[in-house]
Protein backbone atom coordinates (compact mmCIF):
# COMPACT_ATOMS: atom_id res chain seq x y z
CA UNK A 1 0.00 0.00 0.00
CA UNK A 2 1.25 3.46 -0.86
CA UNK A 3 1.19 6.36 1.53
CA UNK A 4 -1.99 7.45 -0.23
CA UNK A 5 -3.68 4.08 0.08
CA UNK A 6 -3.98 1.24 -2.40
CA UNK A 7 -4.03 2.27 -6.07
CA UNK A 8 -7.11 1.55 -8.14
CA UNK A 9 -6.55 -1.40 -10.43
CA UNK A 10 -6.72 0.06 -13.98
CA UNK A 11 -8.32 -3.16 -15.22
CA UNK A 12 -11.05 -2.76 -12.64
CA UNK A 13 -11.97 0.82 -13.51
CA UNK A 14 -15.60 1.23 -12.51
CA UNK A 15 -15.60 -2.02 -10.56
CA UNK A 16 -15.42 -0.19 -7.26
CA UNK A 17 -18.35 2.11 -8.01
CA UNK A 18 -20.98 -0.22 -6.55
CA UNK A 19 -19.10 -1.08 -3.33
CA UNK A 20 -18.26 2.63 -3.05
CA UNK A 21 -21.88 3.79 -3.05
CA UNK A 22 -22.87 0.92 -0.72
CA UNK A 23 -20.13 1.84 1.77
CA UNK A 24 -18.46 -1.55 1.22
CA UNK A 25 -14.92 -0.32 0.59
CA UNK A 26 -12.43 -0.07 3.40
CA UNK A 27 -11.45 3.43 4.46
CA UNK A 28 -8.23 3.18 2.43
CA UNK A 29 -9.98 1.86 -0.68
CA UNK A 30 -12.68 4.49 -0.32
CA UNK A 31 -10.16 7.30 -0.27
CA UNK A 32 -8.17 5.82 -3.18
CA UNK A 33 -11.31 5.45 -5.27
CA UNK A 34 -12.44 8.99 -4.41
CA UNK A 35 -9.12 10.30 -5.71
CA UNK A 36 -9.38 8.08 -8.78
CA UNK A 37 -12.75 9.59 -9.61
CA UNK A 38 -11.26 13.06 -9.75
CA UNK A 39 -9.63 12.09 -13.02
CA UNK A 40 -12.02 9.38 -14.28
CA UNK A 41 -15.26 10.54 -15.87
CA UNK A 42 -16.41 6.93 -16.41
CA UNK A 43 -16.29 6.16 -12.71
CA UNK A 44 -17.88 9.50 -11.79
CA UNK A 45 -20.77 8.74 -14.10
CA UNK A 46 -21.12 5.20 -12.79
CA UNK A 47 -21.14 6.42 -9.20
CA UNK A 48 -23.71 9.12 -9.98
CA UNK A 49 -25.94 6.52 -11.59
CA UNK A 50 -25.73 4.05 -8.69
CA UNK A 51 -25.82 6.62 -5.89
CA UNK A 52 -29.46 7.46 -6.54
CA UNK A 53 -30.36 3.82 -5.88
CA UNK A 54 -28.17 3.48 -2.81
CA UNK A 55 -29.67 6.68 -1.41
CA UNK A 56 -33.12 5.11 -1.64
CA UNK A 57 -32.17 1.96 0.29
CA UNK A 58 -32.76 3.41 3.79
CA UNK A 59 -36.43 3.78 2.93
CA UNK A 60 -36.69 0.00 2.57
CA UNK A 61 -35.88 -0.42 6.25
CA UNK A 62 -38.94 -0.98 8.43
CA UNK A 63 -39.83 2.46 9.78
CA UNK A 64 -39.91 2.72 13.55
CA UNK A 65 -40.28 5.74 15.80
CA UNK A 66 -37.17 7.12 17.43
CA UNK A 67 -37.48 6.93 21.23
CA UNK A 68 -38.55 10.15 22.93
CA UNK A 69 -35.60 9.78 25.27
CA UNK A 70 -33.22 10.03 22.30
CA UNK A 71 -34.62 13.42 21.37
CA UNK A 72 -34.25 14.57 24.95
CA UNK A 73 -30.59 13.57 24.94
CA UNK A 74 -29.76 15.06 21.54
CA UNK A 75 -31.60 18.34 22.07
CA UNK A 76 -30.18 18.68 25.57
CA UNK A 77 -26.66 18.59 24.08
CA UNK A 78 -27.66 20.92 21.26
CA UNK A 79 -29.19 23.48 23.63
CA UNK A 80 -26.17 23.28 25.90
CA UNK A 81 -23.95 23.97 22.90
CA UNK A 82 -26.19 26.82 21.81
CA UNK A 83 -26.04 28.40 25.28
CA UNK A 84 -22.27 28.14 25.38
CA UNK A 85 -20.30 31.42 25.29
CA UNK A 86 -19.87 32.68 21.76
CA UNK A 87 -23.00 30.97 20.53
CA UNK A 88 -25.23 32.99 18.21
CA UNK A 89 -28.34 31.15 19.24
CA UNK A 90 -31.41 33.30 18.91
CA UNK A 91 -33.68 32.76 21.91
CA UNK A 92 -36.67 34.05 20.01
CA UNK A 93 -36.42 31.47 17.25
CA UNK A 94 -39.09 28.82 17.32
CA UNK A 95 -39.58 25.76 15.16
CA UNK A 96 -42.77 24.76 13.49
CA UNK A 97 -43.74 21.20 14.16
CA UNK A 98 -45.06 18.87 11.53
CA UNK A 99 -46.34 19.59 8.08
CA UNK A 100 -49.20 22.01 7.64
CA UNK A 101 -51.53 20.04 5.43
CA UNK A 102 -54.99 19.99 6.90
CA UNK A 103 -58.31 21.38 7.93
CA UNK A 104 -59.75 20.33 11.26
CA UNK A 105 -61.94 17.35 11.98
CA UNK A 106 -65.57 18.18 11.28
CA UNK A 107 -67.18 19.91 14.21
CA UNK A 108 -69.86 17.25 14.53
CA UNK A 109 -67.32 14.49 15.05
CA UNK A 110 -65.44 16.61 17.54
CA UNK A 111 -68.60 17.16 19.55
CA UNK A 112 -69.33 13.46 19.62
CA UNK A 113 -65.80 12.73 20.75
CA UNK A 114 -65.98 15.33 23.49
CA UNK A 115 -69.15 13.72 24.80
CA UNK A 116 -67.48 10.33 24.94
CA UNK A 117 -64.33 11.42 26.70
CA UNK A 118 -64.41 10.06 30.19
CA UNK A 119 -61.59 11.66 32.08
CA UNK A 120 -61.55 15.34 32.88
CA UNK A 121 -58.45 17.33 32.17
CA UNK A 122 -56.61 18.46 35.26
CA UNK A 123 -53.49 20.56 35.17
CA UNK A 124 -50.87 20.69 37.88
CA UNK A 125 -47.50 22.27 38.34
CA UNK A 126 -44.72 20.09 39.67
CA UNK A 127 -41.07 20.78 40.30
CA UNK A 128 -38.84 19.68 37.47
CA UNK A 129 -35.31 18.45 37.11
CA UNK A 130 -35.07 20.39 33.84
CA UNK A 131 -35.04 24.09 33.21
CA UNK A 132 -37.98 25.94 34.76
CA UNK A 133 -41.05 24.14 36.03
CA UNK A 134 -42.84 21.21 34.55
CA UNK A 135 -46.54 21.51 33.97
CA UNK A 136 -48.39 18.21 33.99
CA UNK A 137 -51.68 18.12 32.15
CA UNK A 138 -53.91 15.10 32.63
CA UNK A 139 -55.50 14.39 29.30
CA UNK A 140 -58.98 13.25 28.46
CA UNK A 141 -58.87 9.64 27.26
CA UNK A 142 -61.58 7.79 25.41
CA UNK A 143 -60.58 4.24 26.34
CA UNK A 144 -61.84 3.00 29.70
CA UNK A 145 -59.11 2.69 32.35
CA UNK A 146 -56.51 4.27 30.08
CA UNK A 147 -54.60 7.32 31.28
CA UNK A 148 -52.51 9.94 29.57
CA UNK A 149 -50.62 12.94 30.81
CA UNK A 150 -48.68 15.64 29.04
CA UNK A 151 -45.53 16.99 30.66
CA UNK A 152 -44.62 20.44 29.43
CA UNK A 153 -41.26 21.95 30.23
CA UNK A 154 -39.40 24.81 28.59
CA UNK A 155 -41.78 24.90 25.63
CA UNK A 156 -41.51 21.19 24.91
CA UNK A 157 -43.92 18.43 25.74
CA UNK A 158 -44.06 14.69 26.08
CA UNK A 159 -47.18 12.56 26.22
CA UNK A 160 -47.12 9.55 28.53
CA UNK A 161 -49.82 6.96 28.07
CA UNK A 162 -50.76 3.99 30.26
CA UNK A 163 -53.23 1.09 30.01
CA UNK A 164 -54.09 2.05 26.45
CA UNK A 165 -55.37 -0.52 23.95
CA UNK A 166 -53.43 -1.05 20.76
CA UNK A 167 -54.67 0.65 17.59
CA UNK A 168 -56.77 -1.53 15.30
CA UNK A 169 -54.86 -3.83 12.94
CA UNK A 170 -53.38 -1.84 10.07
CA UNK A 171 -53.53 1.36 12.10
CA UNK A 172 -51.20 3.48 14.19
CA UNK A 173 -51.81 6.31 16.58
CA UNK A 174 -51.00 9.75 15.22
CA UNK A 175 -50.36 12.86 17.28
CA UNK A 176 -51.78 16.23 16.22
CA UNK A 177 -51.25 19.74 17.50
CA UNK A 178 -53.82 22.50 17.37
CA UNK A 179 -53.06 26.18 17.64
CA UNK A 180 -55.66 28.77 16.62
CA UNK A 181 -56.86 26.88 13.55
CA UNK A 182 -57.36 23.20 12.86
CA UNK A 183 -55.16 20.29 13.87
CA UNK A 184 -51.72 20.03 12.33
CA UNK A 185 -50.38 16.53 11.74
CA UNK A 186 -46.99 15.67 13.18
CA UNK A 187 -44.51 12.97 12.30
CA UNK A 188 -45.22 11.30 15.65
CA UNK A 189 -46.78 7.96 14.71
CA UNK A 190 -46.73 5.31 17.40
CA UNK A 191 -48.16 2.13 18.79
CA UNK A 192 -48.63 0.91 22.31
CA UNK A 193 -46.16 -1.39 24.03
CA UNK A 194 -47.21 -4.77 25.35
CA UNK A 195 -47.73 -3.27 28.83
CA UNK A 196 -50.20 -0.72 27.45
CA UNK A 197 -47.75 2.16 27.75
CA UNK A 198 -46.17 4.63 25.36
CA UNK A 199 -44.12 7.79 25.65
CA UNK A 200 -44.27 10.19 22.73
CA UNK A 201 -42.32 13.41 22.32
CA UNK A 202 -44.35 16.22 20.79
CA UNK A 203 -42.35 17.46 17.79
CA UNK A 204 -41.26 21.08 17.99
CA UNK A 205 -42.24 23.76 20.46
CA UNK A 206 -45.69 23.76 22.04
CA UNK A 207 -45.62 27.53 22.33
CA UNK A 208 -49.05 28.74 21.23
CA UNK A 209 -50.43 25.20 21.07
CA UNK A 210 -53.91 24.97 22.55
CA UNK A 211 -54.56 21.28 22.22
CA UNK A 212 -52.76 18.04 21.52
CA UNK A 213 -54.79 15.13 20.28
CA UNK A 214 -54.24 11.53 19.26
CA UNK A 215 -56.25 9.67 16.65
CA UNK A 216 -56.05 6.21 15.15
CA UNK A 217 -54.93 6.39 11.53
CA UNK A 218 -53.98 3.97 8.75
CA UNK A 219 -50.31 2.90 8.67
CA UNK A 220 -48.17 5.76 7.46
CA UNK A 221 -50.40 8.35 9.09
CA UNK A 222 -52.90 10.77 7.63
CA UNK A 223 -52.84 14.42 6.65
CA UNK A 224 -56.31 14.94 8.12
CA UNK A 225 -57.81 13.04 11.04
CA UNK A 226 -59.90 10.13 9.79
CA UNK A 227 -61.27 9.10 13.17
CA UNK A 228 -62.35 10.77 16.41
CA UNK A 229 -59.65 11.74 18.89
CA UNK A 230 -58.91 9.10 21.49
CA UNK A 231 -56.77 11.41 23.62
CA UNK A 232 -57.14 15.15 24.07
CA UNK A 233 -54.74 17.25 26.14
CA UNK A 234 -55.76 20.89 26.51
CA UNK A 235 -52.93 23.30 27.15
CA UNK A 236 -55.12 26.39 27.45
CA UNK B 1 -30.77 24.79 6.78
CA UNK B 2 -29.14 28.22 7.00
CA UNK B 3 -30.42 28.65 10.56
CA UNK B 4 -28.79 25.34 11.51
CA UNK B 5 -25.50 26.61 10.15
CA UNK B 6 -25.99 29.70 12.26
CA UNK B 7 -26.16 27.50 15.33
CA UNK B 8 -29.83 27.86 16.13
CA UNK B 9 -31.03 24.99 18.30
CA UNK B 10 -34.64 25.57 17.33
CA UNK B 11 -33.82 25.20 13.65
CA UNK B 12 -31.90 22.03 14.38
CA UNK B 13 -34.88 20.67 16.24
CA UNK B 14 -36.95 20.93 13.07
CA UNK B 15 -34.32 18.86 11.28
CA UNK B 16 -34.40 16.38 14.14
CA UNK B 17 -38.17 16.07 14.10
CA UNK B 18 -38.29 15.53 10.37
CA UNK B 19 -35.51 12.98 10.11
CA UNK B 20 -35.07 11.27 13.48
CA UNK B 21 -37.47 8.41 12.78
CA UNK B 22 -35.93 7.61 9.39
CA UNK B 23 -32.46 7.89 10.93
CA UNK B 24 -33.35 5.61 13.82
CA UNK B 25 -35.03 3.13 11.48
CA UNK B 26 -31.92 2.90 9.34
CA UNK B 27 -29.59 2.60 12.32
CA UNK B 28 -31.84 -0.01 13.95
CA UNK B 29 -32.02 -2.01 10.72
CA UNK B 30 -28.23 -1.97 10.53
CA UNK B 31 -27.37 -2.52 14.19
CA UNK B 32 -30.24 -4.76 15.26
CA UNK B 33 -30.03 -3.34 18.78
CA UNK B 34 -31.98 -0.36 20.02
CA UNK B 35 -29.26 0.91 22.35
CA UNK B 36 -26.58 0.84 19.66
CA UNK B 37 -28.96 2.39 17.12
CA UNK B 38 -29.71 5.23 19.54
CA UNK B 39 -25.98 5.83 20.07
CA UNK B 40 -25.40 5.90 16.31
CA UNK B 41 -28.19 8.41 15.66
CA UNK B 42 -27.14 10.60 18.56
CA UNK B 43 -23.53 10.56 17.40
CA UNK B 44 -24.48 11.31 13.79
CA UNK B 45 -26.89 14.15 14.52
CA UNK B 46 -24.63 15.81 17.07
CA UNK B 47 -21.74 15.55 14.62
CA UNK B 48 -23.93 17.24 12.02
CA UNK B 49 -24.86 19.98 14.50
CA UNK B 50 -21.36 20.54 15.85
CA UNK B 51 -19.46 20.35 12.61
CA UNK B 52 -21.76 22.74 10.80
CA UNK B 53 -21.46 20.33 7.88
CA UNK B 54 -22.72 21.93 4.72
CA UNK B 55 -25.74 20.58 2.92
CA UNK B 56 -25.24 20.57 -0.84
CA UNK B 57 -28.63 20.72 -2.54
CA UNK B 58 -27.11 19.35 -5.75
CA UNK B 59 -26.35 16.07 -3.98
CA UNK B 60 -29.91 15.19 -3.07
CA UNK B 61 -32.54 15.92 -0.47
CA UNK B 62 -31.81 16.88 3.13
CA UNK B 63 -33.06 13.46 4.16
CA UNK B 64 -30.61 11.74 1.82
CA UNK B 65 -27.83 13.87 3.29
CA UNK B 66 -28.78 13.15 6.92
CA UNK B 67 -29.25 9.43 6.27
CA UNK B 68 -25.88 9.30 4.55
CA UNK B 69 -24.26 10.60 7.73
CA UNK B 70 -26.20 8.09 9.84
CA UNK B 71 -25.22 5.28 7.48
CA UNK B 72 -21.54 6.14 7.73
CA UNK B 73 -21.70 6.30 11.54
CA UNK B 74 -23.51 2.98 11.69
CA UNK B 75 -20.85 1.36 9.50
CA UNK B 76 -18.17 2.75 11.83
CA UNK B 77 -20.01 1.37 14.84
CA UNK B 78 -20.52 -2.04 13.25
CA UNK B 79 -16.91 -2.33 12.15
CA UNK B 80 -15.70 -1.26 15.60
CA UNK B 81 -17.90 -3.92 17.13
CA UNK B 82 -16.84 -6.53 14.60
CA UNK B 83 -13.19 -5.87 15.37
CA UNK B 84 -13.90 -6.08 19.09
CA UNK B 85 -15.94 -9.26 18.77
CA UNK B 86 -13.79 -10.88 16.08
CA UNK B 87 -13.75 -14.61 16.69
CA UNK B 88 -16.84 -14.44 18.85
CA UNK B 89 -19.49 -13.72 16.24
CA UNK B 90 -20.23 -16.21 13.49
CA UNK B 91 -21.11 -15.25 9.94
CA UNK B 92 -24.54 -16.71 10.59
CA UNK B 93 -24.84 -14.26 13.46
CA UNK B 94 -24.29 -11.34 11.11
CA UNK B 95 -27.01 -12.51 8.75
CA UNK B 96 -29.32 -13.16 11.66
CA UNK B 97 -28.84 -9.55 12.74
CA UNK B 98 -29.88 -8.42 9.29
CA UNK B 99 -33.09 -10.38 9.12
CA UNK B 100 -34.18 -10.50 12.74
CA UNK B 101 -33.57 -7.38 14.79
CA UNK B 102 -34.69 -7.66 18.39
CA UNK B 103 -38.43 -7.55 18.88
CA UNK B 104 -40.04 -4.21 19.43
CA UNK B 105 -43.54 -3.00 20.11
CA UNK B 106 -42.92 0.18 18.21
CA UNK B 107 -45.05 0.28 15.13
CA UNK B 108 -43.67 -0.58 11.78
CA UNK B 109 -44.97 2.07 9.45
CA UNK B 110 -44.97 0.93 5.86
CA UNK B 111 -45.30 3.66 3.33
CA UNK B 112 -45.83 3.33 -0.39
CA UNK B 113 -42.31 4.42 -1.25
CA UNK B 114 -40.84 1.96 1.23
CA UNK B 115 -42.82 -0.82 -0.37
CA UNK B 116 -41.65 0.21 -3.84
CA UNK B 117 -37.99 0.14 -2.83
CA UNK B 118 -38.42 -3.13 -0.95
CA UNK B 119 -40.18 -4.71 -3.91
CA UNK B 120 -37.37 -3.65 -6.24
CA UNK B 121 -34.84 -5.19 -3.84
CA UNK B 122 -36.82 -8.39 -3.46
CA UNK B 123 -37.23 -8.79 -7.22
CA UNK B 124 -33.48 -9.13 -7.61
CA UNK B 125 -31.88 -12.57 -7.86
CA UNK B 126 -31.15 -13.70 -4.32
CA UNK B 127 -27.37 -13.55 -4.75
CA UNK B 128 -27.60 -9.88 -5.79
CA UNK B 129 -30.01 -8.70 -3.09
CA UNK B 130 -27.95 -10.59 -0.51
CA UNK B 131 -24.69 -8.80 -1.28
CA UNK B 132 -26.45 -5.42 -1.37
CA UNK B 133 -28.05 -6.06 2.02
CA UNK B 134 -24.85 -7.38 3.55
CA UNK B 135 -22.96 -4.34 2.30
CA UNK B 136 -25.45 -1.54 2.89
CA UNK B 137 -27.28 -2.72 6.00
CA UNK B 138 -24.64 -5.10 7.33
CA UNK B 139 -21.74 -2.69 7.03
CA UNK B 140 -19.52 -5.42 5.61
CA UNK B 141 -16.78 -4.70 3.11
CA UNK B 142 -16.76 -6.42 -0.27
CA UNK B 143 -13.77 -8.49 0.90
CA UNK B 144 -15.62 -9.64 4.03
CA UNK B 145 -18.67 -10.55 1.96
CA UNK B 146 -16.50 -12.48 -0.53
CA UNK B 147 -14.96 -14.40 2.33
CA UNK B 148 -18.31 -15.01 3.96
CA UNK B 149 -19.94 -16.29 0.76
CA UNK B 150 -16.79 -18.04 -0.43
CA UNK B 151 -16.86 -16.19 -3.75
CA UNK B 152 -14.24 -14.13 -5.61
CA UNK B 153 -14.14 -10.43 -4.81
CA UNK B 154 -14.78 -9.58 -8.46
CA UNK B 155 -17.95 -11.68 -8.40
CA UNK B 156 -19.22 -9.85 -5.33
CA UNK B 157 -18.56 -6.46 -6.90
CA UNK B 158 -20.29 -7.60 -10.08
CA UNK B 159 -23.37 -8.75 -8.16
CA UNK B 160 -23.52 -5.42 -6.34
CA UNK B 161 -23.33 -3.47 -9.58
CA UNK B 162 -25.84 -5.64 -11.43
CA UNK B 163 -28.27 -5.50 -8.51
CA UNK B 164 -28.11 -1.72 -8.17
CA UNK B 165 -28.41 -1.23 -11.93
CA UNK B 166 -31.49 -3.47 -12.06
CA UNK B 167 -33.05 -1.61 -9.16
CA UNK B 168 -32.46 1.65 -10.96
CA UNK B 169 -34.24 0.30 -14.03
CA UNK B 170 -37.13 -0.97 -11.91
CA UNK B 171 -37.52 2.26 -9.97
CA UNK B 172 -36.86 4.72 -12.77
CA UNK B 173 -35.47 7.67 -10.86
CA UNK B 174 -35.54 6.62 -7.19
CA UNK B 175 -35.09 10.22 -6.08
CA UNK B 176 -38.63 10.78 -7.37
CA UNK B 177 -39.83 7.85 -5.30
CA UNK B 178 -38.09 9.06 -2.16
CA UNK B 179 -39.29 12.57 -1.41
Amino acid sequence: MSANGPPVDPDDCGGNAAPYVLGALTAEEHEAFRRHMESCAVCREEVASLTVVAAALPVSAPQVSAPAELKRRVMSSVRADARAPGSEESPSSSPRAGRVRVRWLPALAATAVAAALIVLAVAAIVPSGGSGRTRVIHAEVLAPNARASLRVNAGHAELTIAHMPQAAPGHVYELWIKRSAGPIPTDALFTIAADGGATVGVPGSVSGVREITVTSEPLGGSSVPTSPAVIVARLS
Amino acid sequence: MQLVYDGQAAAFEVIYDRHADASFSLAYRMCGQRALAEDVVQEALLALWRSGARYDRARGSVRTWVLGIVHNRAIDALRRRTRRDRGLVSDEGIEERLVAPERTDIEVVRSDEAREIRDALEQLPEEQSRVIELAYFGGLTHVEIASMLDAPVGTIKGRMRLGLAKMRMTLGDPSEVVQ
